[in-house]
């Protein structure tokens, strides 16, 4: 199919807007097309209802029923390292770098541009050099 | 948001030792006051007594059962619309009691230009899902439900309101 991703039972998801932004989720069952009912014990989302935008979904998947308790959902997520991957996601990971770039000190920012600088002076360096030779 | 809220009265005006009689209602209203009010509203309908003449003895507010079980609610409501009283039965998919009732004033504001003030509860109830009767609500009812989100449109920061190629809609 062309979709991979469709909203179901046992999506892994993670929360874009809302109380608990950036934090990953599983779908435990639908209220309506907009609203579903989640759940990620391991991350700290209580098991509540959102609402379809408040979600990014992953290409992640784990077998659940529908409607089924937390704690099955815990042990679902267990194997095989479920929850560390749907965590691990890059559009979560993207979450929680932005998160930490936005928390930085000024100091940390500092650091941050010297080490910026250093990077892509080099960069520049080894493409003039590299060009120079071609 | 509408809470339900269990009030009990009786009559004053009693002599000492008569029983007065004891009424009970269920009111989904947004807070204690508007409840107290629309308890009256309907009291004086039904039996005769007024505020004055009664007395409210308890006023508790009703949790929702199982907050994380998805139910559908059928819901019977009599409303008055610009030529008449009518009576309809809803149904709503949802967490709480309460939470099918707000989609219900705001399905009949939405659909029949009902405002809260003509629309009366009359019942709600838990309905299986083989008891169900609207289309709507039915095509929830599989086991095996997905649903793609074909073209996806999140709403954009307004950093990005303008960019050199269009943005994946993709999921």
């Amino acid at each position: 199919m062309l979709y991979i991703r469709y909203i179901e039972v046992g999506r892994g998801c993670f929360v874009r807007r809302g109380a608990d932004v950036g934090k990953s989720c599983v779908v435990v069952d639908l209220v309506d097309q907009k609203h579903l009912l989640v759940d990620g014990p391991s991350s700290g989302v209580e098991r509540k209802v959102v609402r379809l935008n408040q979600l990014a979904l992953t290409d992640l998947k784990i077998n659940i029923p529908r409607g089924c308790r937390t704690k099955k959902i815990r042990t679902e997520l267990a194997k095989d390292g479920m929850e560390a991957k749907i965590a691990g996601v890059s559009l979560n990971r993207k979450h929680v770098a932005k998160a930490e770039k936005a928390a930085l000190g000024d100091f940390a920012r500092f650091k941050l541009r010297v080490a910026k600088t250093a990077t892509n002076r080099k960069i520049r360096s080894t493409v003039r050099k590299l060009k120079k030779s071609s | 948001n509408t809470s339900p809220t269990k009030i009990i009265s009786s009559g004053i005006n009693a002599e000492y030792g008569e029983k007065m009689p004891v009424y009970k209602m269920t009111i989904f209203a947004p807070d204690e006051i508007v409840a107290k009010s629309r308890f009256w509203y309907f009291l004086r309908q039904l039996k005769k007594v007024r505020k004055v003449n009664g007395e409210i003895l308890r006023q508790t507010e009703m949790s929702n059962t199982s907050p994380t079980k998805i139910k559908n609610f059928g819901i019977w409501v009599r409303y008055d619309s610009r030529s008449g009283s009518h009576n309809m039965y809803r149904e709503y998919r949802d967490v709480s009691r309460t939470g099918a009732v707000t989609q219900c004033y705001r399905d009949m504001a939405a659909r029949h230009r009902a405002r809260p003030h003509s629309i009366q509860i009359m019942k709600i109830e838990t309905v299986k899902a083989a008891d169900t009767k609207r289309p709507v609500i039915k095509q929830m009812h599989d086991s095996k439900i997905k649903l793609p989100l074909p073209h996806r449109i999140l709403k954009y920061n307004k950093k990005s309101i303008f960019v050199a190629d269009r943005p994946s809609t993709m999921q």
